[in-house]
């Protein structure tokens, strides 16, 4: 079965089904090491595109489009932002198609890793989510079907939690705490993992 | 903290309703979140300019909407960069088919939310372009220009393109322009107190009774350095030699001289400023003009003042003169 956008719409309900205590753990998480406000952005923003999405066209682009926009339809964390970005990117490789095959997921990611990137100004290594995602897309590749995919990116997901662990975080408000951010998780990957756990 | 303000929460949004009661014939309220400002009658056929930022700078962003300078605004809170919403919105409502300029400060969220904006509009068949303001010579070395915040000298290039536009000029005439104000322009300022943004009710730094920062950004961001105050004459100098120095500027050279107070500095204070600026560049034979001294960017209830340059051409002087419908800009 490929990705479209009644598979976007199962994934919003599942994230949103469980955003509410994600958001508290992430929140308690961020004000650790920045303002604390990044499961609030998880929490508004995934309620911002659960409620466009029944209006979600079949065109899976433009669906995506029209989640960037409501995710970014809240202050606060950068994280939104960067949510937004991602979708877009993603909006612009499936404009115009409403059946995506799984196999093109890392592809996809990439496109929003390469984006992210370039507006973001973080770099791959600094901690934060890109690693998460870099992680994602070795796993990913070459999976072909939903079931196979989720569960390599759920694996690569802890793996990068587990490898930048020790680590200080070298970007974002985050970077001011230095050497004391090695032996804490970055938010960020950590919101990742969480929405991935989602579906598994 | 003492403010005139009901809930802080709704700091912004009234203050636009204000802005738009006041002067209905000006400013539009309009957008999903009411976050966009907008001349009331739209223009026809020509390049729209747009701006955003966070809020707490009137007359910068929003407080320059109007004919002959911005067409649409995105509102943010005090001091934090608007979504990209509003952005979109703002563009959306500034085009009538020939593109649309967007003049952003250089700020991480300011920047990011209007690529995003810009892609958007992209994508629904709006040209636009972006100008990255980046004025204030204190936030970075000339080898790290790029990386300077745009602070006073954003009135300028919101001017410019403003005018070139309602001289219907192309948007890539519209941008070149802008850019050149962008690149004429350096500024340098000084805090002599700090500033409370509502919602977080204290005070953004602390600074000591007799002290001064050089070079503070107008968020609070660090200066070059603090120290005891000194006179107005040497202050000036100060700030000036850095801006004359990179922008190379000779004998017979034309200048335009924004003198802008941060928000608490009496007007009497920013012309004791001018005064010695007008000296020291008339010293050099460099003339000014085009003066303006008054509040044009400010950090809320900040004291202190920036000096701005911008090196005129004939191009550039025509389109600073051109006249404009707004309250603040007053001509």
């Amino acid at each position: 079965m490929a990705l479209t956008t009644d598979t976007l719409r199962i994934g919003i309900n599942k994230i949103t089904d469980q955003v509410d205590p994600m958001g508290a753990h992430l929140n308690e998480l961020d004000g650790r090491l920045g303002d604390g406000d990044l499961g609030v952005t998880m929490v508004n923003g995934f309620k911002n595109i659960a409620a466009v999405s029944d209006d979600l066209p079949d065109d899976f682009g433009m669906a995506c489009m029209d989640c960037a926009k409501a995710m970014t339809k809240v202050s606060g964390s950068s994280f939104g932002t960067l949510m937004g970005i991602s979708l877009m990117a993603v909006a612009k490789q499936t404009k115009g198609q409403t059946e995506i095959e799984w196999d093109r997921l890392p592809d996809l990611l990439q496109a929003a890793l390469d984006a992210m990137i370039a507006r973001g100004g973080a770099s791959i290594g600094d901690k934060t989510m890109l690693d998460s995602l870099t992680a994602v897309i070795a796993a990913t590749t070459g999976k072909t079907s939903a079931q196979d995919a989720l569960a390599a990116a759920a694996e690569a997901a802890d793996g990068a939690l587990i490898e930048f662990f020790d680590q200080p975080c070298k970007i974002g408000r985050a970077r001011i705490f230095g050497d004391k951010t090695k032996g804490m998780d970055d938010p960020g990957m950590v919101a990742i993992k969480s929405m991935i756990d989602c579906f598994t | 903290m003492k403010k005139i303000m009901n809930d802080a929460v709704n700091y912004v949004d009234e203050t636009l309703e204000g802005l738009e009661a006041a002067h209905p014939d000006v400013f539009r309220i309009d957008g999903e979140t009411r976050r966009l400002l907008r001349k009331p009658t739209a223009s026809v056929d020509r390049v729209g300019v747009v701006s955003g930022g966070g809020f707490g700078h009137l007359p910068i962003f929003a407080g320059y909407v109007g004919d002959g300078l911005l067409d649409a605004c995105a509102v943010g809170d005090v001091f934090a960069s608007p979504d990209m919403n509003p952005m979109l919105e703002a563009i959306k409502s500034a085009d009538a088919g020939k593109g649309v300029l967007c003049v952003v400060g250089n700020y991480g969220g300011d920047k990011m939310n209007f690529a995003m904006a810009c892609e958007f509009a992209d994508m629904e068949d709006i040209t636009t372009q972006q100008i990255i303001v980046n004025d204030d010579v204190a936030s970075a070395g000339v080898d790290e220009i790029e990386k300077r915040r745009g602070v006073a000298g954003l009135v300028y290039v919101v001017k410019v393109a403003g005018a070139a536009a309602q001289a219907g000029k192309s948007l890539d005439e519209v941008y070149a322009c802008a850019d050149r104000a962008r690149q004429n322009t350096r500024t340098m300022g000084v805090a002599l107190g700090s500033c409370i943004v509502p919602q977080a009710g204290k005070v953004t730094f602390e600074i000591a009774d007799d002290e001064i920062e050089i070079g503070m950004g107008i968020h609070g961001e660090p200066g070059v350095w603090r120290g005891k105050n000194k006179p107005a004459d040497e202050l000036a100098a100060e700030l000036l030699h850095k801006l004359t120095d990179e922008l190379d500027l000779l004998k017979g050279d034309r200048v335009s001289v924004l003198v802008n107070g941060l928000g608490a500095t009496p007007a009497e204070e920013l012309y004791i400023l001018f005064r010695a600026v007008n000296r020291i560049l008339s010293d050099k034979g460099i003339e000014i003009v085009q003066p303006l001294v008054g509040n044009y960017a400010t950090s809320m209830e900040m004291a202190g003042a920036s000096i701005s340059l911008m090196k005129l051409d004939d191009e550039l002087e025509q389109l600073l003169a051109a006249p404009a419908k707004n309250p603040f800009w007053g001509k």
